[in-house]
C-alpha cells in the first residue's frame, strides 16, 4: 500500500514530486495507492504494473485530470467530487467519481469506463472516440450535465440517468452532441436542444441489453445500487445519435427550391406582373422565329448595281447577264430597249460608259464589257406598242433627251410627235458628233427604229411663242428638249474674233466646210473641245492648239487621237485677250492662231416659252423643273435645258421626264421616279471569282460568267447549301422567275445566307417583329 | 489588290481581338446568331495559289473560297469581350482575346464622350486588399468555433439613442416609455443596393428581390434591398414582402407617383427610405439611363417618354447639408409616420467628413444611416472619364467618419454603411469584415449582384456595355429576346447561396477575434502590409 498525505502542515507537495514518487513505486511493484491529494493534477496515468497487475487508486481532494491517459489494468476511485478533464483520454481505465465532476468529463477518451455519481459540467464526454481495435470508452453519469455536452462525439456510450434533474429543461444542457459524428447517448429525462443531424430514437433491445449489463456495475461503483429500479423503467430512456455520413448526404437541404418558393411563396405572378408579361420560361441563348436576334431577307434588286447606278440612263446590266445566264439572249437584249433608243449609237459607241467605272468586277481585274454588249442591241427591232391611249405629246427637240423621251412615250402606246428646226432629227449625234466617231448609219438604223413605234419626226419646224402655245393646245402634255444651241465665250477683250465652236461642227457635218485658218486655237479641251480641234483638222488646218482652264476633261482616246494628227493641249491657260495675231492669256503667254474657235460649252435658247407662268431659270439660261420635271402645267423639260451633261445624262432625263409625262396624261397620282441606292461593296463576295492573270476579254456575251451580278439573284444556291439549319428553300414560279425563302422556324439568325451570297442579295437585320412584353400597367 | 487606308479602323484597333480556328469551325452559325453586339459576321475568304507540284516549274493556278467567321471592324459593333460566342462554340473555334494595342478609347470619340458601365478601370487597386486580420486569438484568450457558435450579425438601420438620451422613466415602480423613439431596424449587414428598375431588366430587378424574400423567409437573414431610383413594383409594393425593401429617392424622383398611389394599400411599411445624393461610380452626376433602356413599362413607372433619362446631379430642392437633414429627412420621415428609418448615401468625397459631423448634430433625430458609396462603385451607364477620373476610396472615408463620430463619444448612433467595390476582388465578407473593424456598421453592394446573375463584366475592361441594352445575359437590358434569356430562380439561388456563405465566412473572421457581435471599430483586429495603409488608417503595420 502506497499511501501518501500531500499536505505537510503548510507545505503542499508539488505534482510533479508526487507523480514521480507514484511512478516509482509502481516501479516498485506496488499495486495499491491511497492518495490524499491537495488539488495535483494526472493522477492515475499513464502507469503499468511491471507484471501486468491492476492498479488500484483511492483519490481524495484531487485536481484536474484525474486518470488522464489511464491504460487498462487501473482503477481509480475518486472520493467526492472532482475538478475539470477527470479520464481525459483515457484509453482504458475505469474511473469513479463518486461526487460531482467538473467540466470536459471524459474528454477525449476511447477507452475503459467513467462512472460519475453526480452531476458533470460543460463540454462532457467531447470529443469521444472508438478504436476498433479496442473497446469502446463508457461514461456514466447520475444525474445530469452541464451545456455544450458530447461536442465533436466520434464513438463510444456515453449514458445521463437524469437523477434528480427535473428542474432542468435538458438534462444534456444547451446545444449537446454538436458536432457529433459517433456514438450513442443515451439519456433518461429531458433533452430540447440538439442539432438537426442528431436522431433521437427509443431504445431496441440491444440498447437496453447494454444498459441492463452495465447499470448493476455503475450503481455499485457509485454505491446508488438502491437507485437501481427507479433507472431502469426504460420507457423513459432514449438514445441520440448522429446521422450517418450516409443519411446527411441523402438528407440534403429541406429548403424549398427557388422556383417553388416563387410560384408558391413569391408575389403572385411575380412583381412586375402588372407590366412585364413573362412566363419566366427560360430561353436557350439561341432561337428561332420571333426570337432570333435577327432574321434574313431575300432582297432581290433592292439595291442597283454599280454599273446600273453608274449609268445617268440607269440600264440594269446585271439583269442582262442573269437573262443570258439563263439562256435568254433575245430577252438580254430587249431589256437594254426598255431604256434607251440608243444602244448602239451611245452605249456601244461614243459613252464614255460610266458603267464601267463602277463595275465590282473591274475591282477583281477588267470591267465587264458594257459598252461593247450594248452594241448587240443596236439593229434588233422592236414590237410596237400593244395598245395605243390615244393621248397625243409633242416633243420639242430631236436631240437625244427629246428622243428619249418620244421613245419611252411612244412605247406606252401614246401618240407622239418631234419637231425640229434642223433639216435632220437627231441633235447632236446628227450634227454634232463628228461621223468618225460615230457611224451614221448606225444613227440612221436607230433613228429608224424609234419611228418604228409611232414616233412622228417633224423637222425645219422652228418653235416660237406662238407656235408654242399652238403645239400646246393641240397636245395633251409638251416635252421641251430643246438642248444647248448657242456657243458659250466669256466677254474677253476681241471676243467678236471668236468662232463658235457648235455652228463649226455643225457645218461640217452638214457638208459644208467651214472658212478655217492654218493655225488654229480651240478654247475648251472637252469632249466637243477635241471633236473641234479634229474637225480643224480635217477642214486643212496645219496646226491646233486646245487650251483650258483645267486638266482636259476630255477621254483618253480623244486626246490621244487629236495628238496623233499633231495637236497640242496647253492648260491650264487663261485666256485673256484675241487678236489678228492669235491669243493671250492673263500671265502673258501668247499662242499664235488666225483663227480661234470656242467650245466651252452651249446654253439653251428658250426665247419660246410664255413669260408669264413663272417659269423658274438658273442663270437666265437654264430651266429648274420641279420634282416631276414639269415646268409648267402640261409642259415637261429634259436634258441640257435643265444643265449640260452627257449623252447618256440627256437620255436618262429623257427616260425620267416620259415617267412624270405619262403619269400626267393618263391623270396618275405622281409617283417618284424610282431610283434605288447603289448596293454596298461590302454586302458583295468578291472571293468566289478568281482574278484573271493576263486574261483576253472574250465575246462580251460570254462576260455573263464574269459578272458579280451586284445586288441581284444569280441562283447560284450558295445559300441554300450552306445553310447550317436547312432553312432555305427555292420556290420557282410560273414565270420561270425564282425566289429563296427561309423558313423562320428553322432559321437561327445567323447570316450564314448573307455571308455568303456573291451577290449582296441576303440581309441580315435586326428581328423587326415586335415582342409585346411590357405595358403602362393599365388594366384591361 | 486590297483598298485600305491607314485610317481605316482595323481590328487591332479594337479591344478585343478574335481568335478563330477556321480548321476546327463546322459554320453552324451558333456564335454569329448569339452575339448580341453584331462584332462578327460571316464572310467568303478565298486562297487563290499559283503552285508547282512538278519536279520542275509547271505553274498551277488553284482558287478556293471558303465561309469563315470574321470580326467586325468598326467602332459600334465592336467585340466587348463577353465570350458568348466562346461559350456557344461545339468546337472551341472562336474566343476573343484582349487586346493590348487597343486604340479604341482614342477613337472613339466622335460622338462626344464615351459612355458604359461597369466599375472604373483605372482605380482598381484596393486598400482592403493590403489588410488582413492580423490579430487572430492565439493562446491571449479562446477562439470562436465559427461553424458552432452563436453569432450576433445584426446591423443597426434607424437613428439609436445613447442610453442617456433614452426617454424612460419609472412609473409605479415599472419602466416605461414616456416619449417616441426614432425607429432602428436591426437589419443583415449586407445591404443590396441601388439597381434601378430600367437600368436592370424586370428579370434581374425580380431575381434579386426574389432572393431577399427567400433569404428572409427561408434563411433566417433579414438582408434588406433599396429599390433604386428608378421606382419600385406596385406588386410589391402593395405585398407583405415590401418590409425587406428600402426606397430610394434621387434627384430624378422617378417611379414615385406610383410609390404614393399605393401607400393607401400597403399592408406593411417598408423597411427604410435611402436619399440618394450621388454614387461612387460617378460623383458629381446624376443616374444616367439611355434610351434603348426606356421600355414601356419603365416609361409609365417613371412617367416620362422614350428618351435618355438624365437625372440631375443634385436634388432640385437642396441647396445644402441642413437642407437635406432638415427637409428631406423630415419629408421622407414624415410620409411613413415617423415609424420607418431613413437614411441617406452620398458618394465619397474629401467632404464626407464634414457632412457626416452635420448629421450627427442632427437635432431632430431623424437622420438614420449614412451610406457612403466608394470610387469602386458600379454603374449601368456613365460618362467613362467620371468612371476612370472621379470618386474617392471608400476605407479611409468610412474609417475618418468614425472616428470623427468616436472623437464626440457619438459613434453608433448614425450608422455608417460602405460601399463600392465590395466583393470586386471576389470575398465580400472579407470586405465587410474589414470595414466594419475601421468603423462602418454595414457594407451595400450591387455590382457582385449581377455577377452572381451572370453578369461578365470586369475591371479589366470586359463588356461593360450595361449601357447599351445589348447585355447578352439578359441583366442590363430590357430587349425581350436578352431578357429572356436570363433564368430567374437560377439567378436567385446563386445569390442565397453567395450570402449564405457570406453568412459563414463572415463568422470564420469574427471566431478568430472571439467577437460573437459585429466587430466594429475593432481596428486592433486589422493589420496592413503597406505602412502608408496603416498609418492613415490606425492600424499595426506588419511584414
Amino acid at each position: 500500500m502506497f499511501k501518501i498525505n500531500t499536505m505537510k502542515g503548510h507545505d503542499r507537495m508539488s505534482t510533479q514530486d508526487l507523480l514521480l514518487a507514484i511512478e516509482e513505486a509502481v516501479r516498485q511493484g506496488e499495486t495499491e495507492f491511497e492518495v490524499a491529494a491537495s488539488g495535483q493534477h494526472d493522477i492515475g496515468g499513464p502507469l503499468w504494473h511491471p507484471e501486468g497487475k491492476t492498479l488500484h487508486f483511492h483519490i481524495t481532494n484531487a485536481g484536474q485530470r484525474a486518470g488522464s491517459m489511464c491504460l487498462p489494468g487501473t482503477e481509480i476511485v475518486v472520493e467526492g467530487a472532482t475538478s475539470a478533464d477527470v479520464g481525459w483520454l483515457n484509453a482504458g481505465g475505469i474511473i469513479t467519481v463518486k461526487g460531482d465532476a467538473g467540466d470536459t468529463a471524459g474528454h477525449c477518451s476511447s477507452g475503459g469506463k467513467i462512472f460519475i455519481g453526480g452531476r458533470s459540467g460543460t463540454r462532457t464526454g467531447s470529443l469521444m472516440k472508438h478504436d476498433p481495435l479496442y473497446e469502446e470508452p463508457e461514461l456514466w453519469i447520475l444525474k445530469n450535465t452541464g451545456s455544450f455536452s458530447f461536442e465533436f462525439m466520434g464513438g463510444g456510450r456515453a449514458v445521463v440517468c437524469g437523477y434528480d434533474s427535473a428542474e432542468f429543461s435538458s438534462v444534456l444542457g444547451e446545444r449537446a452532441c454538436v458536432g457529433m459524428v459517433g456514438g450513442v447517448v443515451y439519456v433518461r429525462g429531458n433533452v430540447d436542444d440538439f442539432p438537426a443531424d442528431i436522431k433521437c430514437l427509443p431504445l431496441d433491445d440491444e440498447d437496453i441489453a447494454f444498459l441492463q449489463g452495465g447499470m448493476d456495475d455503475f450503481l455499485s461503483h457509485i454505491e446508488r445500487s438502491e437507485l437501481k429500479g427507479e433507472l431502469t423503467n426504460w420507457q423513459e430512456w432514449q438514445k441520440l445519435t448522429p446521422l450517418t455520413f450516409a443519411e446527411k448526404a441523402a438528407k440534403g437541404n429541406n429548403k424549398p427550391s427557388m422556383q417553388a418558393f416563387r410560384l408558391n411563396e413569391w408575389v403572385k405572378g411575380g412583381i412586375f406582373s402588372d407590366v412585364a408579361h413573362d412566363d419566366f420560361a427560360v430561353h436557350n441563348t439561341l432561337s428561332t422565329g420571333l426570337y432570333r436576334l435577327r432574321v434574313p431577307s431575300w432582297d432581290n434588286a433592292k439595291f442597283a448595281a454599280p454599273c446600273e447606278f453608274n449609268c445617268p440612263t440607269g440600264i440594269p446590266t446585271q439583269r442582262r447577264f442573269d437573262l443570258i445566264r439563263q439562256g435568254k439572249l433575245d430577252e438580254a437584249f430587249q431589256l437594254e430597249l426598255e431604256y434607251t433608243p440608243f444602244p448602239g449609237s451611245v452605249c456601244g459607241s461614243v459613252c464614255p460608259n460610266p458603267c464601267m467605272d463602277g463595275c465590282t468586277r473591274g475591282g477583281i481585274d477588267e470591267p465587264i464589257q458594257i459598252g461593247a454588249l450594248g452594241y448587240r442591241s443596236a439593229f434588233l427591232p422592236v414590237a410596237k406598242p400593244s395598245v395605243q391611249t390615244g393621248k397625243k405629246i409633242a416633243v420639242i427637240g430631236g436631240g437625244v433627251a427629246g428622243l428619249s423621251a418620244a421613245w419611252q412615250l411612244a412605247r406606252k402606246g401614246h401618240s407622239v410627235t418631234v419637231y425640229d428646226e434642223a433639216e435632220h432629227i437627231g441633235g447632236k449625234l446628227e450634227q454634232v458628233i463628228p461621223r468618225g466617231r460615230l457611224s451614221h448609219e448606225l444613227l440612221e438604223a436607230e433613228l429608224k427604229r424609234i419611228e418604228s413605234v409611232g414616233v412622228k419626226f417633224v423637222s425645219n419646224y422652228k418653235v416660237d411663242k406662238e407656235k408654242f402655245a399652238q403645239l400646246r393646245g393641240e397636245h395633251d402634255a409638251v416635252v421641251v428638249a430643246t438642248g444647248g444651241t448657242k456657243s458659250r465665250f466669256f466677254p474677253w477683250e476681241g471676243a467678236e474674233r471668236l468662232t463658235m465652236g457648235l455652228e463649226y461642227l455643225k457645218a461640217i457635218n452638214r457638208g459644208e466646210h467651214p472658212q478655217t485658218g492654218k493655225h488654229v486655237v480651240v478654247i475648251g479641251a472637252g469632249n466637243s473641245g477635241m471633236d473641234t480641234c479634229r474637225g480643224a483638222y480635217e477642214m486643212g488646218a496645219e496646226t491646233v492648239v486646245a487650251v483650258d482652264v483645267q486638266k482636259p476633261a476630255a477621254f483618253k482616246e480623244e486626246i490621244d487621237y487629236v495628238e496623233g494628227l499633231g495637236g497640242k493641249l496647253v492648260w491650264p491657260f487663261f485666256t485673256n485677250k484675241i487678236t489678228a495675231e492669235g491669243v493671250y492669256a492673263n500671265d502673258g503667254t501668247f499662242i499664235p492662231a488666225d483663227q480661234v474657235i470656242v467650245s466651252i460649252g452651249e446654253e439653251p435658247v428658250l426665247d419660246f416659252l410664255p413669260e408669264d407662268e413663272g417659269i423658274e431659270f438658273f442663270r437666265k439660261s437654264w430651266l429648274v423643273p420641279k420634282a416631276d420635271q414639269s415646268i409648267a402645267e402640261g409642259v415637261f423639260t429634259a436634258g441640257d435645258t435643265i444643265k449640260p451633261g452627257r449623252l447618256t445624262d440627256a437620255i436618262g432625263s429623257g427616260r425620267k421626264a416620259a415617267y412624270y409625262v405619262d403619269q400626267y396624261v393618263m391623270g396618275q397620282e405622281v409617283k417618284p421616279f424610282p431610283q434605288k441606292q447603289q448596293i454596298p461593296a461590302g454586302r458583295l463576295s468578291k472571293a468566289y471569282f478568281d482574278k484573271c492573270h493576263h486574261c483576253l476579254l472574250g465575246d462580251p456575251v460570254d462576260d455573263h460568267a464574269r459578272c458579280v451580278s451586284c445586288g441581284t439573284c444569280r441562283d447560284c444556291k450558295m445559300c441554300l447549301e450552306s445553310c447550317p439549319e436547312k432553312a432555305i428553300t427555292r420556290i420557282e414560279k410560273a414565270d420561270g422567275s425564282w425566289e429563296y425563302v427561309s423558313d423562320p422556324d428553322k432559321c437561327i439568325g445567323c447570316g450564314i445566307c448573307a455571308g455568303v451570297c456573291p451577290c449582296g442579295v441576303w440581309s441580315i437585320e435586326d428581328n423587326p417583329e415586335p415582342i409585346k412584353m411590357y405595358s403602362t400597367g393599365a388594366k384591361a | 489588290m486590297e483598298a485600305v487606308k491607314t485610317q481605316d479602323i482595323g481590328v487591332n484597333d479594337l479591344p478585343w481581338k478574335i481568335e478563330y480556328h477556321a480548321e476546327r469551325c463546322t459554320m453552324c452559325g451558333s456564335c454569329v446568331a448569339g452575339c448580341s453586339f453584331k462584332a462578327i459576321k460571316v464572310e467568303v475568304q478565298k486562297q487563290s495559289l499559283t503552285v508547282s507540284e512538278g519536279s520542275q516549274p509547271e505553274p498551277k493556278h488553284t482558287h478556293i473560297a471558303r465561309p469563315i467567321i470574321k470580326q467586325v471592324a468598326s467602332l459600334t459593333d465592336f467585340c466587348r469581350g463577353c465570350g458568348m460566342c466562346e461559350k456557344i462554340c461545339p468546337n472551341n473555334a472562336i474566343r476573343p482575346v484582349r487586346n493590348a494595342d487597343t486604340r479604341k478609347t482614342l477613337l472613339s470619340k466622335d460622338n462626344g464622350p464615351i459612355k458604359r458601365g461597369g466599375r472604373t478601370n483605372l482605380n482598381a487597386q484596393r486598400t482592403l486588399d493590403s489588410i488582413v486580420v492580423g490579430r487572430i486569438s492565439q493562446m491571449t484568450d479562446p477562439s470562436l468555433d465559427a461553424a458552432r457558435h452563436t453569432f450576433d450579425i445584426r446591423a443597426p438601420f434607424g437613428r439609436v439613442l445613447p442610453a442617456k438620451d433614452l426617454p424612460f422613466e419609472i412609473k409605479d415602480g415599472k419602466l416605461v416609455q414616456k416619449a417616441k423613439t426614432p425607429p432602428v431596424d436591426w437589419i443583415y449587414p449586407l445591404i443590396f443596393s441601388d439597381m434601378s428598375i430600367g437600368a436592370l431588366s424586370t428579370r434581374a430587378w425580380e431575381a434579386v428581390a426574389l432572393a431577399v424574400g427567400y433569404l428572409n423567409e427561408k434563411c433566417g437573414l433579414p438582408v434588406r434591398m433599396s429599390s433604386g431610383e428608378g421606382g419600385m413594383p406596385v406588386k410589391l409594393l402593395e405585398s407583405d414582402y415590401l418590409k425587406y425593401f428600402i426606397i430610394q429617392i434621387a434627384s430624378g424622383h422617378f417611379g414615385w407617383n406610383r410609390i404614393i398611389k399605393a401607400m393607401p394599400h400597403m399592408v406593411t411599411d417598408p423597411a427604410g427610405i435611402l436619399i440618394k445624393i450621388g454614387q461612387g461610380a460617378k460623383p458629381g452626376d446624376g443616374g444616367l439611363l439611355p434610351s434603348a433602356k426606356v421600355a414601356e413599362h419603365v416609361q409609365a413607372i417613371r412617367g416620362v417618354p422614350k428618351a435618355t433619362l438624365a437625372s440631375p446631379p443634385n436634388h432640385q430642392g437642396l441647396y445644402s447639408i441642413e437642407e437635406s437633414v432638415q427637409k428631406m429627412h423630415l419629408s421622407m420621415n414624415a410620409a411613413f409616420g415617423f415609424r420607418v428609418p431613413v437614411g441617406i448615401k452620398c458618394a465619397a468625397s474629401a467632404t464626407s467628413v464634414s457632412v457626416y459631423n452635420n448629421l450627427l448634430r442632427d437635432p431632430y433625430k431623424i437622420c438614420g444611416g449614412f451610406f457612403i458609396d466608394g470610387i469602386q462603385g458600379g454603374t449601368g451607364a456613365a460618362n467613362e472619364v467620371s468612371l476612370d477620373h472621379t470618386g474617392h476610396p471608400v476605407v479611409s472615408k468610412i474609417r475618418d467618419c468614425y472616428l470623427a463620430a468616436v472623437k464626440q463619444g457619438l459613434q453608433g448612433q448614425i450608422p455608417l454603411y460602405g460601399g463600392g467595390g465590395i466583393g470586386m476582388t471576389g470575398n465580400a465578407a472579407a470586405d465587410a469584415f474589414k470595414l466594419m473593424c475601421l468603423g462602418a456598421n454595414g457594407v451595400f453592394v450591387g455590382k457582385v449582384l449581377i455577377q452572381l446573375l451572370g453578369c461578365v463584366g470586369n475591371e479589366q475592361g470586359r463588356c461593360n456595355s450595361c449601357n447599351t441594352g445589348k447585355c447578352p445575359m439578359g441583366i442590363c437590358t430590357q430587349d425581350p429576346r436578352l431578357v429572356k434569356r436570363l433564368d430567374i430562380d437560377k439567378g436567385a439561388q446563386k445569390i442565397v447561396d453567395y450570402v449564405l456563405a457570406f453568412d459563414s465566412e463572415l463568422k470564420k473572421l469574427m471566431a478568430p477575434i472571439g467577437n460573437s457581435s459585429l466587430p466594429i471599430g475593432r481596428s486592433d483586429a486589422l493589420v496592413s502590409t503597406d505602412k502608408a495603409v496603416a498609418d492613415q488608417l490606425g492600424i499595426q503595420y506588419v511584414c
